[in-house]
């Protein structure tokens, strides 16, 4: 089991007056190099299940396995350790620093491990190459096209190579064709082994061929059902 | 290989790409903030250098003068004036001097020219270079800078003055006084008694005033009371009152509060210009865009780190290279206001800078810390909470 959530609660803004209860009593598991969609209306709490998923931050009851390692109650600095090694994230914005060069933008995972700048450069150029952007790698980026980005932020994802592949609304700011290709390279990853846990309302995605299972979400809980 | 020394190398490199990618805010920080430590350390170079003048200038100064008062107007002083001292219990040694002054036509200042019976070995410190007058009267004397100016002798060590009723008096430099003991030495021409009283006309029986030491230093106050009692028509005045002068007259104590309140100020207002707000939304969406790639919070703050101590390093290399120069070039030319009185006193006193590492130390606890405290507090307090707005 890559993915083991069992009575997850996460509520924002705990004994405040401004609390929410974004997931209640989730139960969810996912299999090695399993693709998983989850679906349901804005506010359902997808999201905030991604960033569970993601060691973003731990469940506020409930217990949660990720790649082997229980999460509930690890202190911030152990999450992002275990982040970094199994978790690749692809935003909807693609959260890319629009002041840095491509380059620089795919090796920032890379800089907190210690690689030698030849080594980073060396591994992001090859994924550059083949995402199909290795010439833009000298542009700023907010020099270059949506779609650029979005490969970009791709390379980004997978620099580490992690195991798990995460993504909110990946297709959302996407065109169809752009959208197309994004699900072709998640099909490739799917080849290689990844396991892959998306967002969205896309029909596009949802009825995506290399889509396991579809989760549907409501109010902070789980409907699940198969594709 | 070492992966952690790498990783550092990694987390500068990115600190200083982010230092150039904001290039034109941090340059106008950086200029501003030099600025204020060029004030500060300025002033705290300008305040080492005058306390350095006055402490010389203590050392130099007699610890009694008595001068004789006829109508509020200083008269010669009878010689057997001095007699009279010896009954009190205290003193050690009472010496005349002859001084008067010699209006110089060519600057249209006035020269002191001061003739002592002894010459306190002390005052051999004071010297640049050469050596003290012999007390013959050969007309040997040693000069202070202003009068070096003043007389222009190119290396020529012979010059002459006119006396009073115009016969010429020819006299020999035998050295000078230091620059740092200025403030007391300016205008000074000494030479031996005899010279001055040939000079002046002066005969044996009179003095200017008469220096008196003591032999305990603390006394100096309690002697200088029982003198009065027993000169009633003179004059008593003591180091201690002169230096209480000097201080007056600088005004550095008042001249220090409002100048460090100025600096405070603008420090002050520098940071809240540049960091009140917070960080801009941008910032802190990157720290958390760094976060959810897996940067831990000590990383993040590395970066902040880096970035701020580079800044505040250039501004404190800059600023105190500029507040030397300002004062051992300029002679502090922008405080002469602030400094209220000196400049009127001696125009010409030339400041040695003096660079004390505790007056350094204190720049950088008024400037640099809080300035690193400013940008690395809400750094740590935007990294230091879950990445999640950054997922949205
Ligand atoms: N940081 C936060 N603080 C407080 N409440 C939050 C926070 N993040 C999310 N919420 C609330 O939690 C609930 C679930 O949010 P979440 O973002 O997980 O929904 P979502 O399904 O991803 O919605 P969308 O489709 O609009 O992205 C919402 O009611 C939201 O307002
Ligand atoms: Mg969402």
């Amino acid at each position: 089991m890559m993915i083991s959530i069992q009575n997850v609660y996460k509520t924002y803004n705990q004994g405040l007056t401004n609390e929410v209860a974004a997931l209640r009593d989730i139960n969810l598991d996912v299999q090695r190099n399993e693709v998983i969609c989850l679906k349901g209306p804005s506010g359902s709490g997808k999201s905030t299940l991604l960033s569970i998923i993601g060691c973003v931050f731990p469940p506020t009851s409930g217990a949660a396995q990720v790649a082997g390692k229980k999460l509930s109650r690890l202190p911030d600095r152990f999450l992002t350790i275990h982040r970094r090694e199994y978790i690749g994230f692809i935003f909807q914005q693609f959260n890319l620093l629009p002041q840095l060069t491509v380059l620089d933008n795919v090796m920032l995972p890379l800089m907190v491990f210690g690689y030698p700048p030849e080594i980073r450069c060396e591994k992001a150029v090859a994924l550059l190459e083949r995402l199909g952007v290795e010439h833009r790698r000298h542009f700023v980026v907010s020099q270059i096209s949506g779609g650029e980005l979005q490969r970009v932020a791709i390379a980004r994802a997978l620099i580490n190579d992690p195991p798990i592949i995460l993504a909110d609304e990946p297709t959302a700011h996407l065109d169809q064709k752009l959208s197309e290709r994004f699900l072709s390279f998640m099909e490739e990853f799917k080849q290689e082994g990844k396991t892959i846990v998306m967002t969205s309302h896309d029909p596009l995605v949802v009825e995506h061929p290399c889509v396991d299972r579809v989760v549907e979400m409501m109010d902070g809980r789980t409907r699940s059902s198969c594709s | 290989m070492n992966t952690g020394l790498e990783k550092q190398r990694n987390i500068l490199d990115y600190g200083l790409m982010s230092l150039w990618r904001r290039k034109t805010k941090n340059l106008s920080v950086l200029l501003v903030f030099a600025l204020v430590i060029f004030l500060m350390s300025s002033f705290q170079f300008l305040t080492g250098a005058l306390t350095d003048v006055a402490q010389q200038s203590l050392r130099l100064a007699p610890e009694i003068t008595v001068q004789k008062m006829v109508a509020g107007r200083q008269e010669q002083i009878p010689i057997s004036y001095g007699d009279k001292l010896q009954e009190i219990f205290g003193i050690r040694r009472v010496e005349p001097r002859v001084w008067g002054y010699h209006f110089s036509t060519t600057t249209g200042g006035n020269i002191t020219m001061l003739g002592v019976s002894s010459f306190d070995p002390r005052l051999e410190t004071a010297l640049l270079h050469g050596r003290l007058p012999s007390g013959s009267s050969a007309g040997e004397v040693v000069l202070g800078q202003g009068v070096v100016r003043d007389l222009d002798l190119k290396g020529r060590r012979k010059f002459s003055f006119f006396r009073p009723e115009l016969t010429q008096k020819t006299f020999t430099v035998t050295g000078e006084f230091k620059p740092e003991s200025e403030l007391l030495t300016a205008d000074l021409m000494v030479m031996s008694i005899a010279d001055s009283r040939d000079f002046f006309h002066i005969s044996e029986t009179y003095a200017t005033d008469l220096l008196v030491t003591v032999a305990n230093p603390a006394e100096i106050e309690t002697i200088a009371r029982k003198i009065a009692e027993l000169l009633p028509d003179t004059r008593v005045v003591t180091r201690p009152q002169i230096l209480k002068t000097y201080n007056a007259v600088f005004g550095w104590r008042s001249g220090f509060g409002s100048v460090c309140l100025l600096t405070g100020l603008a420090a002050f207002i520098i940071l809240a210009w540049d960091k009140a707000s917070g960080m801009t939304p941008e910032e802190k969406r990157e720290i958390g865009i760094l976060k959810l790639l897996g940067w831990q919070t000590s990383d993040v703050l590395a970066v902040r780190f880096y970035e701020s101590f580079a800044v505040s390093f250039l501004a404190l290399l800059l600023g105190c290279t500029l507040g030397y120069v300002h004062i051992a070039f300029f002679d502090g030319a922008l405080f002469r206001p602030v400094m209220f009185g000196w400049s009127v006193i001696t125009p010409h006193l030339h400041l040695v800078p003096v660079v004390r590492f505790g007056d350094v130390l204190l720049v950088i606890c008024f400037t640099v810390l809080p300035y690193l405290a400013v940008t690395i507090i809400p750094a740590w307090r935007a990294a230091s909470v879950p990445p999640d707005s950054a997922m949205r």
